[in-house]
């Protein structure tokens, strides 16, 4: 039972990382980012690569997967969401766009050959991390088996969580970006610059993306479309929240993660899919602005 | 002084401001009158940057602001204390004050001076948010965040609208101090005539975008207020 709840934590704790750069950019901009999942795959992309070129381990990788996956978001920031502040409908397609053009850009370089030249080691677009020795194996509570790594997920991720926390409500950074999410026009008339703010937020949130992607690539097969359903969970994550509601996702992501889990293990991942969505429908149903929303007046 | 060259402004395909020119003067109160709909709060969110596109020229002290974004209007020195005083409610008074700093150089995190000798009830109140305060006590509140922004002009729009009887006078009174005492120049979107002629020194009165009439306030005449407020 035990481990069934730390499988369902762990996948949860991953949901965490990528819906809260969504929670961000969605909640401060109105901006639906598409291309979000796109970053958890550059980050699984960036731990392969530093482990086969630079000998990176896993946790080396991730820093540099964040650093990679928020410059991509700056720039996916700076070219083509700036331009569409204010319109939510063609954000959502310019940036599917993107994520196509970044995916395809991937299958076009690992999945079959790297500028015509073959790289040893990569396959045909799938690609594995091996984990370090000390976080490969299990060790037993209360009689149950639970997985080094699974701890190792949740643990990080509560980290980045508090981390993001620590930004949102202790730095003068964060209180700017709190302000932008509840009235941008007043935020900028109390002279908050809210480019450059959103600019930060967007890259800080693609960069947890690429960290859940090095954490996934740890435990799953990573390939160009791994992206596409972390993108619909994640907006399933902040929507079932509540928009602009940090307390909202994080528990969003720790119960639709946890239905996942003994969900799948009771049956198969096909039904622990299709009873996250029910779950997700009903909760809509019940309270359409989310678990948490923001009240206003 | 603040002033406006025939300026156009726009929210998406409509056009608002006609050609509006005015100047407000350093160190007075410019009372800005007319009746509902003719511009008198998109004049505002016009020197502030918050229309949607405007033509023309915004000056501060002969710096052309007509280009820049709203945050480096608030950087120069214009504070916004907008109708229905937009505080936001899930933010603690001390929040919704210190909010207004990002518009000084590098000074945000402190509470100006002024604040505590206006509103002694916000400070004693800091860490309530801001939402529990009454509508008077929120635009004291939306007040004191201007201040936080230590401006040389003030933008009010409707400083008394909706708000209870009894605290209606204080911030009438208010406002003539931070000019009379703090030097403040102040451009105050009024519709109580009888506040808007005991504490302005200049008026203008606008009529559809246009500016009708401007000037020292003893010209505000019950004849100009018959023919463009009165029904």
């Amino acid at each position: 039972m035990l481990d069934t709840i730390f499988i369902g934590l762990s996948l949860g704790s991953v949901l965490l990382l990528v819906a809260l750069g969504l929670a961000i950019t969605y909640g401060a901009m109105g901006v639906i980012n598409m291309a979000h999942g796109e970053m958890v795959m550059l980050g699984a992309y960036t731990a392969v690569m530093t482990s086969l070129y630079l000998g990176l381990g896993l946790i080396a990788a991730m820093p540099v997967a964040f650093l990679v996956t928020a410059l991509m978001g700056l720039a996916i920031e700076r070219l083509v969401v700036r331009r569409l502040y204010g319109r939510l409908l063609d954000t959502l397609l310019a940036t599917w766009g993107v994520a196509i053009l970044i995916q395809q850009a991937v299958r076009l370089s690992f999945g079959l050959a790297f500028a015509g030249i073959t790289i040893a080691g990569l396959g045909p677009g799938l690609q594995n991390v091996s984990l370090p020795e000390w976080l490969g194996g299990v060790f037993s509570v209360a009689g149950s088996e639970i997985s080094v790594y699974r701890s190792f997920i949740i643990l990080v991720s509560l980290l980045l969580a508090a981390l993001t926390w620590f930004l949102m409500y202790r730095t003068s950074i964060g209180m700017q970006l709190r302000a932008i999410m509840r009235n941008p026009q007043m935020a900028a008339a109390c002279g908050i610059d809210t480019n450059r703010i959103n600019a930060l937020a967007f890259a800080y949130g693609s960069g947890l993306a690429g960290v859940a992607g090095v954490l996934m690539a740890g435990f799953k097969t990573v390939f160009p479309d791994m992206g596409t359903p972390m993108v619909v969970d994640g907006f399933l994550v902040v929507v079932m929240g509540g928009v602009g509601s940090l307390v909202g996702s994080i528990l969003s992501a720790g119960i639709l993660g946890q239905i996942n889990g003994l969900t799948a293990a009771v049956s198969n991942d096909i039904i622990a899919r299709a009873v996250v969505f029910a779950v997700v429908i009903a909760v809509i149903v019940w309270k359409p602005k989310g678990l948490f929303s923001y009240k206003g007046r | 002084m603040l002033t406006l060259d025939r300026v156009d402004s726009f929210y998406g395909r409509s056009h608002i401001l006609h050609g509006l020119s005015l100047v407000v003067p350093e160190r007075a109160i410019t009372a800005i009158v007319g009746r509902n709909g003719t511009g008198k709060t998109t004049l505002l969110k016009t020197i502030m940057g918050l229309t949607d596109r405007i033509a023309g020229r915004v000056a501060l002290r002969g710096r052309d602001l007509t280009a820049e974004p709203t945050f480096r209007r608030a950087r120069a020195g214009i504070a916004y204390v907008p109708q229905g005083r937009q505080i936001i409610p899930d933010f603690t008074i001390r929040e919704n004050i210190l909010m207004g700093g990002f518009a000084t150089s590098g000074r945000s995190g402190r509470i100006p001076p002024l604040v505590p000798r206006l509103f002694p009830y916000l400070m004693e109140n800091l860490d309530r948010p801001g939402g529990v305060l009454s509508g008077g006590q929120q635009q004291q509140l939306a007040i004191a965040r201007a201040l936080a922004a230590e401006p040389s002009v003030l933008l009010l729009d409707e400083p008394t609208e909706g708000i209870q009887p009894n605290i209606v006078e204080d911030i009438q009174n208010i406002v003539v101090r931070l000019n009379a005492e703090e030097g403040l120049t102040i451009v105050l979107v009024e519709q109580n005539v009888a506040f808007a002629r005991s504490a302005g020194h200049h008026f203008a009165m606008l009529e559809k975008g246009r500016a009708v009439a401007s000037g020292p306030i003893d010209q505000l005449t019950d004849d100009l207020i018959h023919r463009h407020i009165a029904v």
